[in-house]
């Protein structure tokens, strides 16, 4: 099924969204690449989004319809690295494989760059059998740097990974 | 993070086999006068965090407060005990550590630095067993240090761009990593 592009958006999260929010954060399939946990209730959804979400430095929520169906993060690093911000983000899985990941991380990277203008790197890491993942950044214009091994320990496990980074100077491609 | 060994071509006709001879040994403020040796030396320096040692009382203090506080640093010595520079594991996450090294310029390019990355990297897999990733991070430029790291059989995986800020300008460094399974050449 064919999504009109148009339709995707991404704003701050509120807490009206915890409803959508466990439909796809309570999804095992999104939140097992991620730091996540996988939510089990609203109420968990709500604290999470009160507590978590909404004071974040930069987090957003992957709408459509206005209706929230993923997440975008970055994080700055602490003191003199703040110049690197590390992004993440996670989708629906019945969204998946129609370029809404691609348009929203594409919003938001231009947006990281106006509102965060100390970050001079984007960096994201990919675990290596993500190939959707590493095609949504690729399509960006996020520059494969190299395979890191024995990079990530996510929810026990060592995991191989990509690094991507793209530059406050990168030119990125046209929409 | 302290990095600095290059061995690039010396005017000194340098012999082909290995240096052996080396050893390892936690650092004292004795050897005091010998640090000042590559810690005066801006050339030294240059690829390493800090900047030059200016005076005996500031080696005394920076001995004191963070070469003999480090949690793993060793003097790498030649035969006559005294160390020529030193080499220190430095803490990441549980399962990662980083590897980093300094040398005196007189000793560069006669694989010194080479032998000792190469016995910390045997030693700290045994003695950490629960390290699953060593890496280092070399600038773009310096090449002598990323020449010790392929020597001893490291895996450069590519080059991080803008991930270093160091002395106030953000550097491109070459990830490499040894991993518990990898072989030494």
């Amino acid at each position: 099924m064919e999504i009109d592009l148009s339709r995707v958006s991404i704003r701050p999260f509120s807490l009206t969204d915890a409803h959508d929010f466990l439909r796809w954060a309570g999804d095992v399939r999104v939140t097992g690449n991620l730091r996540w946990q996988t939510f089990t209730s609203e109420e968990e959804a709500l604290v999470f989004i009160r507590d978590v979400c909404l004071p974040h430095p930069w987090r957003r929520s992957i709408c459509i319809d206005d209706r929230s169906i993923g997440f975008i993060s970055v994080f700055s690093e602490s003191g003199d690295d703040r110049f690197k911000a590390h992004i993440g983000y996670g989708l629906s899985h019945e969204y998946w494989g129609k370029g809404i990941a691609t348009r929203a991380v594409s919003i938001a990277v231009t947006q990281v760059f106006n509102d965060l203008p100390h970050v001079l790197r984007l960096q994201a890491f990919v675990q290596t059998q993500n190939k959707a993942s590493q095609r949504v950044l690729e399509k960006i214009g996020f520059k494969r740097e190299g395979l890191l091994r024995k990079y990530s320990c996510i929810k026990g496990i060592i995991h191989d990974v990509f690094v991507y980074s793209l530059l406050s100077t990168d030119l990125l491609p046209l929409p | 993070m302290e990095m600095d060994a290059n061995e690039t071509q010396s005017k000194v006709v340098v012999s082909s086999s290995p240096p052996g001879g080396i050893s390892l040994r936690p650092m004292t403020l004795s050897d005091v006068d010998d640090y000042m040796v590559w810690a005066t030396d801006a050339e030294v320096a240059r690829f390493c965090s800090w900047e030059p040692c200016t005076s005996r009382e500031e080696a005394i203090k920076y001995i004191t407060d963070s070469v003999l506080t480090h949690p793993w640093l060793r003097a790498i010595c030649l035969e006559d005990d005294r160390p020529i520079g030193y080499i220190l594991i430095m803490p990441v996450d549980n399962i990662r550590k980083e590897i980093g090294y300094v040398l005196a310029r007189k000793y560069w390019g006669k694989g010194f630095a080479t032998e000792a990355v190469r016995l910390v990297t045997a030693e700290i897999f045994k003695e950490m067993p629960e390290v699953e990733r060593l890496e280092a991070l070399v600038d773009v430029d310096n090449v002598g240090s990323q020449k010790v790291l392929e020597k001893v059989g490291f895996t450069r995986e590519g080059v991080m761009r803008k991930f270093i800020i160091m002395k106030g300008s953000v550097r491109d460094m070459v990830m490499f990593s040894f991993l518990p399974s990898d072989p030494f050449k």
